[in-house]
């Protein structure tokens, strides 16, 4: 019953970080724009760059993956500090 | 090895184009202070003509522009160049700068744990690059990717002023930092992916092997 649960919050917790994912796309990422990664030949476009993360194949987890990396840095700090070291 | 540079500049598609066309600086640079340069151009960038240029030319730096995976740099229209445990050891006692996706996580391991002398700087993740289709048709007046090739043509550049392998991967990595610093205080709408892109190819690059390889 538990790992039900989890397995139902884990999905709940994926579809809500797909969400943010695109809206961050959708928000920030221009149309004259193309993203390479992976093997793409020619980029993607930003509508493209959705439909993988609304599928959730491998370049899709790639793209959430380095949203929240990003994410992650800015919340921890990691960012910050960084940035502050190369102005030293 | 001999101080000297081997470098690939695949374009059959769009992404392998801008690669090659920002490329030129590097050629130039070598050039400029008198190094032999061995360009592997276009449909050439095959296994063949890889294979015969790293074992003909004892060259000290060999950068790799074009895709590729964990364990496979790829050539001309996606053919394997060079593979993990099949022909990796051309790579042996060279510094290898490999701009392709996730190359560093297993390649470049594999090569900088068999051969001391081996040093592979390049990405254990995917090198993200934006570029503008604005520019498609000359590649280089595309100041998007260009921030994107400003802060990975430093790791060759520095490597030919006479850096260590160690100092030409942290230049580039500060030079990264300050492009992401740059982005996050511009109010275009697309600074903050460039600065989210920026930041995973800071993350992602890694040197592997030896820290004191010089050109």
């Amino acid at each position: 019953m538990s790992s039900e649960k989890d397995n139902r919050e884990g999905t709940k917790i994926k579809d809500s970080i797909k969400e943010l994912v695109i809206t961050r796309i959708d928000a920030q990422v221009p149309s004259n724009l193309r993203l390479s990664i992976g093997m793409s030949a020619t980029g993607l476009t930003k509508e493209q760059m959705i439909e993988h993360v609304q599928r959730g194949d491998s370049i899709g987890k790639r793209i959430i993956e380095a949203h929240l990396r990003f994410i992650k840095a800015q919340v921890s700090g990691q960012l910050t500090s960084a940035l502050v070291s190369a102005e030293e | 090895m001999k101080s000297g540079i081997i470098i690939t500049l695949p374009g059959y598609d769009p992404v392998t184009t801008y690669l090659s066309a920002f490329s030129k600086e590097i050629i130039g640079q070598a050039e400029s202070i008198g190094l032999p340069v061995t360009k592997i151009a276009g449909k050439n960038v095959d296994v063949e003509n890889v294979s015969n240029s790293l074992s003909s030319f004892p060259y000290s730096l060999f950068v790799f522009n074009g895709h590729g995976d964990e364990k496979t740099l790829f050539g001309h229209q996606g053919c394997p160049v060079i593979e993990e445990s099949k022909n990796d050891s051309l790579l042996y006692g060279r510094i290898t700068y490999s701009r392709a996706c996730d190359s560093a996580s297993s390649l470049g391991k594999n090569t900088a744990s068999k051969d001391p002398q081996s040093c592979f700087i390049g990405y254990d993740l995917p090198f993200w690059l934006y570029h503008d289709i604005t520019w498609e048709t000359n590649p280089s007046k595309d100041k998007t990717a260009e921030i994107f090739f400003n802060t990975s043509n430093l790791i060759p550049l520095s490597l030919l002023k006479g850096n260590t392998s160690r100092e030409a991967h942290e230049k580039s990595q500060k030079a990264h930092l300050k492009a992401i610093s740059k982005a996050l205080r511009n109010k275009d709408k697309e600074s903050k992916v460039i600065a989210e892109a920026l930041w995973n190819n800071y993350f992602a690059q890694v040197l592997l092997g030896n820290e004191n390889a010089r050109v």
